[in-house]
């Protein structure tokens, strides 16, 4: 069955189609949230999930150091749920009227993985822009999920979200990232 | 802005606004408007006590933080001694900042452009090469310059660049009584969790001050959406003057309490795990009956300090409510720009789950991604943008906070209320707002002709 390329390995071939079908998951989950399909969005996300996103430090010395005890927010499946469906209610400001958002999903590495589970990391440029005006914000973060693989395709049971902001520079944060 | 352009535009002010004022209204361009930004800065920020932080960020010797008074940039900094300083982050030489970190731990501060170093405490320690280019160099005239006032109460660290005016203490006066009931209604009193959140949003900062002057009115409408998901009681979030809940308005020297309150304890929902803490020592019994029958407490502090300690709300419907409790403070960093500061207290003495779980409920309900707060910040953007409208300025355009006016509203005083100021039996009441914007005039106007 398997047709051979010369010089590449069953173990490679394995490992470029993994990762293809993990870029191709994330394109489709990007494009659920650039055009707010959360519920279908939310039909990806595990029971297990933590969906959390630390908070930067600047320190003098470190790059890349994040707060022990603070985070921006820290969901588990529930509120996460709970975050998702407040988006159907009339009195859901901050998304009336619905943001213009793009994705940029880029630099997708599959760190590890097993028959169950994979290790991803990815980094994310969010173009946000609302109400009637050309100004926009930027959020940049690199993710490090845990992806669980399904009889459906992938689910993610562990997002985190490492923002390379210490101020916000976006009035809020009313989008998933 | 030189002296005559200044009291043009003081004249201005005191013109547009005091056709307004007495009428509970206010115009609509002082959200957005360059020469306002600037007198605010120097007669308000310049002046008044302004939240720096809260001691429990900086525990131990060398604990620092970055901090701002008004917009000026300073080193929150505990020195070896134990004291807290707040220095100017400017080198006494050539004026390159010291500190690059948002917070960390020193003994020293060393000045990266050539090498001046300062202890902790501010003192000038080190010049290079001191005895060939500096040798009359008087190290005690060359300190970091120290904000010229510092105090603290429960606490809650404030800052003055005013040399003169009154304490910290004789400041908040009757508000003291309440912000003690914050603090210490939890045996061990409270403590700061991680670092503040801060973002910044397209918005004056005279917005949010009006939303934190007790601006019951809206939330069932900004914050419908928490009650749809039944993620806050009716008692809580429903609409003002509806309900079960007895809702007072306190207006007490120049700053704002809310609560709303049962007929039975309920410590803000505080759980079982906290109960032992809750014995209301350290408050007198007045105090401890408000904070046991409260569900929640909102109170600003002007001009920019805020807070709101809530029970009664979840971030699950599935789950268990719990109480959160967060400080803030709006910078005024530009007319149409704010940077909101956001931390998280929780009691010091509680179980590290209970902290966890509270930490955790402030980030689901304010916070740049909070439930309630996402629902806010475009509200305050479109009123900084249409107050740069020319008919803001044509018209005078002005805003209505006329609502708990005597002839607009049927107002009652609870005379039994036992704390400081005056209390309203109501919260369909818009005179924190009013009172703000009568401490806002005043500043203005008195701060005319001063030497600043």
């Amino acid at each position: 069955m398997s047709k051979s390329i010369d010089g590449v390995d069953e173990e490679e071939l394995q490992a470029l189609v993994l990762e293809r079908n993990v870029r191709n998951f994330y394109k489709r989950e990007a494009d659920l949230l650039d055009d707010r399909e959360l519920e279908q969005w939310f039909e990806l996300i595990d029971k297990d999930i933590r969906y959390w996103m630390p908070r930067r430090l600047m320190k003098e010395h470190e790059p890349s150091e994040f707060d022990e005890d603070g985070y921006f927010f820290d969901e588990d499946f529930g509120s996460l749920k709970a975050r998702v469906e407040r988006f159907d209610s009339s009195y859901a400001w901050a998304e009336r009227p619905p943001a213009r958002v793009r994705r940029y999903v880029t630099n997708v590495v599959v760190e590890d993985w097993s028959d169950d589970e994979l290790d991803v990391h990815s980094n994310v440029l969010v173009y946000y822009s609302q109400d009637d005006t050309e100004d926009y914000s930027l959020i940049s973060v690199r993710r490090e999920d845990t992806l669980r693989r399904t009889e459906d395709g992938f689910t993610i049971a562990e997002r985190t979200i490492y923002p390379d902001h210490t101020i916000l520079g976006i009035s809020k944060l009313s989008t998933f990232l | 802005m030189a002296q005559s352009e200044e009291s043009d535009v003081t004249d201005k002010v005191i013109r547009d606004v005091e056709e307004h004022l007495e009428q509970g209204k206010f115009p609509l361009q002082f959200y957005n408007d360059a020469d306002v930004h600037e007198l605010e800065l120097d007669r308000i920020f310049g002046e008044k006590w302004i939240f720096v932080g809260h001691e429990s960020e900086i525990p131990e010797p060398g604990d620092y933080a970055r901090r701002y008074l008004g917009n000026d940039p300073f080193i929150f900094v505990r020195s070896e001694d134990g004291e807290i300083n707040l220095l100017f982050d400017a080198c006494r030489h050539h004026g390159a900042q010291l500190c690059r970190a948002e917070q960390g731990n020193t003994a020293h501060f060393r000045c990266p452009y050539h090498g001046w170093t300062y202890k902790n405490d501010g003192d000038l320690i080190g010049v290079p090469q001191k005895s060939a280019g500096f040798k009359n160099l008087d190290r005690d005239e060359n300190g970091l310059f120290h904000a010229p006032r510092l105090e603290t109460y429960n606490g809650l660290v404030f800052g003055s660049l005013a040399q003169d005016g009154p304490s910290l203490e004789e400041y908040l006066g009757g508000f003291k009584w309440y912000l003690d009931i914050q603090f210490d209604m939890v045996d061990g009193g409270m403590e700061v969790m991680g670092e503040p959140h801060r973002w910044t949003v397209d918005a004056n900062w005279k917005t949010i001050a009006e939303n934190f002057n007790g601006d019951s009115y809206h939330t069932a409408w900004a914050h419908g959406s928490i009650l749809d998901l039944e993620l806050g009681g009716e008692e809580t979030v429903g609409g003002a003057g509806t309900g079960e809940s007895i809702d007072r308005h306190v207006y007490v020297d120049g700053h704002t309490l809310s609560t709303r309150m049962l007929d039975e304890p309920v410590h803000l929902t505080y759980p079982d795990s906290v109960e032992s803490l809750l014995t209301g020592d350290g408050l007198s019994d007045e105090q401890y009956d408000i904070g046991k029958r409260a569900l929640q407490f909102v109170g600003a502090v002007f001009p920019n300090f805020g807070f709101i300690h809530f029970g009664n709300t979840t971030d699950d419907s599935a789950k268990e409510v719990c109480p959160f409790f967060s400080i803030r403070k709006w910078q005024p960093v530009g007319p149409d720009e704010m940077q909101i500061w956001s931390w998280a207290l929780v009691p010091k003495e509680a179980p590290e789950e209970f902290k966890e779980r509270m930490y955790k409920m402030y980030t689901a309900s304010f916070g740049p991604s909070g439930n309630f707060e996402q629902d806010d910040v475009n509200l305050w953007e479109g009123i900084t943008d249409s107050a740069q409208a020319q008919v803001a300025r044509s018209e005078n355009y002005a805003l209505n906070y006329q609502m708990g006016m005597e002839w607009m509203t049927d107002v009652d005083i609870d005379t039994e209320w036992p704390g400081p100021g005056t209390a309203y039996t109501e919260n369909l009441q818009e005179g924190g707002m009013r009172q703000f914007h009568e401490q806002w005039y005043e500043s203005i106007v008195d701060g005319e002709g001063s030497e600043r």
